[in-house]
């Protein structure tokens, strides 16, 4: 099915490659680090089983009402478990989200931008702005008021 | 680093435009904003510039970012499509986003956003740019869909699509995982050359992964099994987003889809080949099928171009389970995808121009619109006639293509597909017949007056486009003869 001489390179490659041995290995070598994976959860619930069974064995058992609360740093709880947020608190957080992997995208870029020249200053000030003018959109349709 | 700027130029053309809207929207007063229209419109047009200057040049492959961006005469083809599909539906916005009284610039925004996935989509060579492109496509078309707020048919349109867009996006992408998992690569050239080793253990690992790419891809054609989201989407949708549902979107999710299986996992046509197969004949059927029993006039078009999406399918298909001429099939499958875009948007701008006249998107409804609005009621059986394959309107060359790639691929599988496919094509025949035959034959309501104003200029763009296509292209088919030519001998080389 190989219509043309460009892949005939890739073909000669896929060619040395079949039936080599190595093919086998790597196939196992990918599936063992699956069995790795699996080893780590099963240790993950033992550890958590066996330090809670000898906490349980050790330490003395006796409840009271305000042991039981929810523990919501040392205040006692208001109201129910389920309790609605308010939604402006999302556009916030999806806002902050964007400016927060902005940072992820400007940092490396600062940390390599000797190397990088005028085409990285370039880039990066034409990323920014972008993110800018949905700052700017956002404002204007008076997302960061809060009134 | 060296970029070919020419390469990318209709991709940047499109984003700039994307941020002029966006400012645009900010800046100008209620009563301009229609100029965010007529800059999407602009920006739309000088996109294609680049597009024509890249295929009158003799750099035949531009391979860009080290093989994972390629623009060849097959993704020029695409990009164009894109384009002119993307311009129509803009054009049939105007009209109908500004007698909502929702704001339109972020409807033109989005609007672009998608296009500009789909221009990514053509090019991608690259499970991560594929991924991106078919994410930025899809994306902005879950809010597109819930255009009318207050339209409760509007949220469920949203919804529903949400809902599955996402989970045919987890399974897409869990499939890409596994793609990479076993051959450890992202280009597809080299993923290719990785799957060429068979490894005995790896052996399930693939034939999941491409199952779950194919299932994946399947939902965002809405090809059967895969197609339940279409119908109330379609529906609910605004129609002019419902076009271009139906079309461009359609059309990403095919060239995502053909792109994947042949470049990077042409060497295990046996696996993917079937499950091609399967889809086509299911959909084609059982869109068929579904279509005859409905009055909704974008009801009938959603089954409709779940059929349509199976007819594509055919040629490559075929072409795949014979395991032969897949460069054939691939290539006729373009031309109908072209053609059926054109035919298509033009059935729906006659659609929201209907629903205008009678009010109604009740087929039964549309009784007499012929003696109404002849030129409309003309133009209603022009599109339906040609979505049913009758020359000399385009969708008859397109049927053409079809049937002579299926032949062609020879085997007894091909020839059974080909079988499945005329039997549907009469099927087809009676539900977009009895479109034509409402709009002519039957008694207009009591009442009823000639209609005097003329339809929005925009829209009456968008159907001109649309029409003179569809009959140029069906009389002289050596046009598009041309594009098919280009597709074939540079997908021969990708």
């Amino acid at each position: 099915m190989v219509e043309d001489g460009e892949l005939g390179a890739l073909g000669a490659d896929s060619y040395t490659r079949r039936g080599h041995p190595d093919a086998q290995v790597r196939m196992s070598a990918y599936f063992q680090d699956y069995v790795t994976v699996g080893v780590f959860i099963a240790l993950g619930a033992v550890l958590v089983a066996v330090m809670l069974g000898i906490a349980a064995v050790l330490r003395p058992n006796n409840p009271t009402r305000t042991k039981q609360l929810t523990y919501e740093c040392g205040v006692d709880p208001v109201g129910a478990g389920w309790s609605q947020t308010y939604v402006r608190y999302y556009v916030f957080g999806l806002l902050f989200v964007v400016f927060d992997v902005e940072a992820v995208f400007v940092f490396p870029w600062a940390v390599a931008a000797e190397r990088l020249g005028l085409f990285g200053v370039v880039a990066i000030t034409i990323f920014m702005l972008t993110l800018i003018e949905g700052l700017a959109y956002a404002i204007k349709k008076g997302v960061l008021r809060w009134e | 680093m060296q970029i070919d700027w020419l390469a990318i130029a209709p991709e940047i053309v499109v984003a700039v435009t994307i941020l002029g809207v966006l400012a645009a929207d900010l800046v100008l007063p209620r009563p301009l904003k229609y100029w965010t229209a007529t800059l999407a419109v602009v920006g739309l047009t000088l996109a294609v510039v680049p597009l024509i200057l890249m295929a009158a040049s003799s750099v035949e492959t531009r391979s860009l970012f080290e093989g994972s961006y390629v623009v060849d005469d097959f993704a020029l083809v695409l990009k164009g499509l894109f384009l002119i599909a993307g311009y129509l539906v803009v054009l049939m916005s105007v009209s109908y986003i500004e007698s909502d009284r929702y704001y339109q610039g972020e409807y033109y925004l989005l609007l672009l956003s998608s296009v500009l996935g789909s221009l990514v989509i053509a090019s991608a060579r690259d499970l991560i740019v594929l991924f991106i492109g078919v994410e930025l496509t899809t994306g902005p078309l879950f809010m597109l869909a819930g255009w009318r707020k207050g339209d409760i048919r509007s949220n469920e349109a949203s919804l529903k699509f949400f809902i599955l867009g996402v989970l045919s996006t987890a399974i897409l992408l869990w499939g890409m995982a596994m793609l990479y998992g076993v051959s450890g690569e992202v280009r597809f050239d080299q993923i290719r050359s990785a799957l060429a080793d068979p490894s005995p253990a790896a052996q399930p690992l693939v034939g999941l992964a491409i199952l779950f790419v194919l299932v994946g891809f399947a939902f965002k054609v809405s090809a059967v099994p895969f197609h339940f989201w279409a119908p109330d989407t379609y529906e609910g949708a605004p129609t002019p987003v419902t076009a271009y549902l139906s079309v461009s979107s359609k059309a990403a999710g095919f060239v995502a889809l053909f792109v994947t299986v042949y470049v990077a996992l042409r060497d295990r046509v046996d696996i993917w080949g079937p499950g091609l197969w399967a889809l086509a004949a299911l959909s084609m059927t059982i869109g068929n099928l579904a279509a005859l029993r409905q009055s909704n006039i974008v009801r009938l078009l959603a089954y409709s171009s779940i059929a349509q999406a199976g007819f594509m399918l055919v040629p490559f298909a075929a072409a795949s389970v014979a395991g032969e001429q897949l460069a054939e099939g691939l290539a006729a499958t373009v031309v109908y995808l072209v053609i059926y875009a054109l035919m298509n948007l033009g059935a729906f701008a006659v659609v929201i121009q209907g629903a205008r006249r009678t009010g109604t998107g009740d087929i039964d409804g549309w009784a007499g619109l012929g003696r109404i609005d002849p030129r409309l009621g003309v133009l209603a059986a022009v599109f339906f006639f040609s979505l049913a394959g009758i020359p000399p309107l385009a969708g008859w060359f397109a049927k053409f293509v079809m049937f002579r790639a299926a032949i062609a691929a020879g085997s007894a599988a091909a020839t059974s597909l080909a079988v499945i496919a005329a039997i549907n094509a009469v099927i087809a025949l009676y539900y977009y017949a009895r479109v034509a035959k409402v709009v002519w034959f039957d008694e207009a309501p009591a009442g009823a007056e000639p209609a005097t104003e003329p339809p929005a200029a925009s829209l009456a763009l968008t159907l001109g486009i649309a029409a003179v296509a569809t009959v140029v292209v069906g009389v002289f088919p050596a046009v598009f003869a041309v594009f098919g030519e280009a597709t074939r001998v540079l997908l021969a080389s990708g």
